[in-house]
């Protein structure tokens, strides 16, 4: 079972890896490929830490319930087009561009609801146990579940995190990692999208692990 | 007399403290990456290249070539121009520009193989020394044609690509191309141009809207600015061209209806009808397609036309476009392809008829790009016998000989313009910014001319 999972992991990404190398297109004028945005680097970390901090504590704080509750339906429902369509409107004109704590604002606002309906679908029932045994027992058990959940829950939305931003980077003026994996799709630097998925593999390969874990 | 001690120290004090630096706040729509006068080529590059560097000449705002770093020039009789550097040109370390870093970033750009291919192209078979204390550049190109083409030149301090002499300062700042004001020749009256990366229009539009941008282009459809922008219109030199493969038949259609498909409503101020073959804008007469051997397709007939998707204005007027001839009775099919997989069709000639956005120099040989064997805009494979000939007595702009040239393309045309494109954008009102042939910035002296009405 584990050893089929890899393979088809392996085929996966082997996959990807052959179609960024061989992605059809060609310039008007070849260009030389973008430099890595390094800036970006450290507003992508404390997005992502705000987002591995926050989610995790509202699923322990709403437990397994929150998943089925309306408000954090309607909150996940906007796309992040409008999460940052919305900012930009609202953002004051005085307050100049919304730069960086904009993006930080409109990722949380688009990407929290739905990290948190996530985890919570993903905690265990509590009814009757552990819910007859108290709150404090309860807490405690979606402690130790999230616990278990958090670091095979980065793993696989890491990916997804890092390249999805692209809208609100566009919108906000915020060049960034979505951005980045556009230029080189643009700019066909076959090279550099073959390393982005080489990365996002390798991730997938030191998730690889905590997998087994959940593999009975 | 306590009062008037204190506005006297408010006077004192304000006197000494630096004023603010008023930047101008522009917007970029791709990321032209490091600033490289070397490798750096697109048209976002060449913004950041007019404004921290200088070419041997510049282009002022009708076009003709004027001093930069050259203070005069000659012209020889063999076709080689010489140059007179100033001596007041200064590297952003302080040191001077010399004959030097002028043959060394020549040089430079002909050996290296990834290296701008623009630059590459425009110096192909030049020879450069230093002749009597004078640069000397002699081409296979023709003087007049040389010394425009010049000016897309700007000279890096030898061994540093990234260093410039223009009348501003780069800095690269975290999500910003920032330029200050620096002592320059040019005596630049603004403190400096700070340019964000917004990719999207809608967000350029609300960034105008809300005053953050000094300068911006609004979407591509009729919009009032707010009113601290007035509008410019800027010219370019740019037409929206379609290829045929399959002969001029199709292009002799396309003459027709581009002169009644387009509602004037969703031309806008962005676009006009073409007329002719060449560019107007470029100083040719308008002229009209002569074959007599071969005319247009019957309907009813399928055309197949190509174009790169993703731009609503363009899409809107080719679906104009598709309903005009299918007035003729022609089923005119619209394929958008992505911009580079459009370009890969191109060169493979996989295409009957390809219409893509072309973005010409500010000189008449621009248009040789269609003709010449290697010409990047030679995709159909188009040659003429009488050609080389031809094109070997275009010694100057305008004259008999461009006229006898575009009577033979007229011919057998290989691509037809069908609309003329212009750019407009909004300018905040205060800051004094004039357009040229070359747009804003990157004519001479460019941005080192603005100034805000204080």
């Amino acid at each position: 079972m584990a050893r089929s999972a890899a393979a088809q992991g392996a085929a996966v990404w082997g996959l990807a890896l052959a179609l960024a190398w061989s992605l059809p297109g060609a310039l008007w004028r070849p260009a030389p490929a973008p430099p890595f945005p390094l800036q970006a680097l450290l507003p992508a970390g404390l997005a992502l830490g705000a987002l591995a901090v926050a989610a995790p504590l509202l699923a322990w704080l709403g437990g397994p319930d929150l998943a089925t509750r309306r408000p954090l339906a309607l909150l996940e429902a906007p796309p992040d087009l409008l999460w940052a369509g919305a900012l930009l409107a609202l953002w004051p004109a005085a307050w100049g561009p919304p730069g960086q704590g904009g993006w930080l604002a409109a990722f949380l606002a688009a990407a929290l609801p739905g990290e948190v309906r996530w985890l919570s679908a993903a905690l265990p029932g509590e009814v009757p146990f552990p819910a007859a045994w108290g709150a404090r027992v309860v807490r405690r058990a979606r402690r130790l579940a999230l616990a278990r959940l958090v670091s095979r829950w980065l793993a696989a939305r890491l990916p997804v995190w890092l390249t999805a931003s692209l809208v609100l980077e566009r919108m906000l003026g915020v060049p960034g990692l979505g951005t980045d994996w556009m230029d080189r799709v643009a700019g066909r630097d076959r090279a550099g999208l073959a390393t982005w998925v080489a990365a996002l593999a390798l991730l997938w390969l030191l998730s690889r692990p905590l997998e087994s874990e959940a593999i009975p | 007399m306590r009062n008037r001690l204190a506005a006297l120290t408010l006077v004192f004090l304000s006197a000494l403290a630096p004023a603010r630096a008023q930047m101008v706040e522009e917007s970029l729509p791709r990321d032209p990456g490091p600033l490289d006068f070397i490798h750096g080529d697109s048209y976002e590059q060449w913004i950041l290249q007019s404004l921290a560097g200088d070419a041997l000449v510049g282009l002022d705002p009708g076009g003709r070539a004027v001093p930069r770093l050259a203070t005069s020039w000659k012209i020889q009789k063999d076709g080689a121009i010489t140059f007179g550097l100033r001596d007041d040109a200064r590297f952003t370390d302080g040191s001077p520009v010399t004959a030097e870093d002028v043959l060394w970033t020549f040089a430079e750009l002909r050996r290296d193989p990834k290296a701008s291919p623009t630059k590459r192209t425009i110096l192909e078979g030049a020879e450069a020394r230093v002749l009597e204390g004078r640069v000397w550049i002699r081409s296979p190109k023709p003087p007049g044609r040389l010394l425009v083409e010049l000016a897309r030149v700007p000279v890096a301090q030898k061994d540093h690509p990234e260093r410039g002499s223009g009348p501003f300062r780069f800095v690269k700042e975290p999500a910003a191309w920032t330029f200050l004001r620096r002592e320059h020749f040019l005596k630049p009256r603004i403190d400096g141009i700070r340019f964000r990366l917004l990719p999207d229009p809608a967000t350029v539009l609300q960034a105008l809207q809300k005053g953050w941008l000094a300068i911006g282009a609004p979407p591509a459809r009729p919009l009032t600015p707010p009113a601290t922008h007035r509008v410019v219109v800027q010219p370019m030199n740019a037409q929206l061209v379609v290829w045929s493969r399959t002969g001029s038949g199709p292009l002799q259609l396309l003459e027709r209806w581009r002169q009644d498909a387009f509602p004037p409503g969703l031309l806008g101020q962005n676009a006009r009808p073409s007329r002719g073959l060449w560019p107007e804008s470029l100083g040719f007469e308008p002229q009209a397609i002569e074959n007599e051997e071969v005319g247009p397709p019957r309907p009813p007939a399928v055309l197949k036309l190509l174009y790169v998707s993703g731009e609503a204005f363009t899409e809107n007027l080719l679906l104009a476009l598709r309903e005009r001839a299918r007035r003729d009775g022609f089923d005119l099919q619209l394929i958008p392809l992505e911009q580079a997989l459009l370009v890969d069709r191109l060169r493979r000639g996989d295409f009957d008829l390809a219409c893509s956005v072309v973005v010409f120099e500010p000189h008449p040989w621009a248009v040789l790009e269609y003709l010449e064997p290697k010409g990047p805009m030679n995709v159909t494979g188009w040659r003429d016998p009488q050609f080389a000939a031809l094109a070997a007595g275009l010694r100057d702009a305008g004259g008999a000989a461009w006229r006898e040239l575009q009577n033979l393309w007229a011919r057998h045309p290989a691509a037809l313009p069908i609309l003329d494109l212009q750019s407009v954008i909004w300018v905040d009102k205060r800051l004094d910014a004039g357009p040229g042939v070359l747009g804003l910035y990157l004519g001479t002296p460019g941005a080192a001319g603005w100034r805000w009405n204080r």
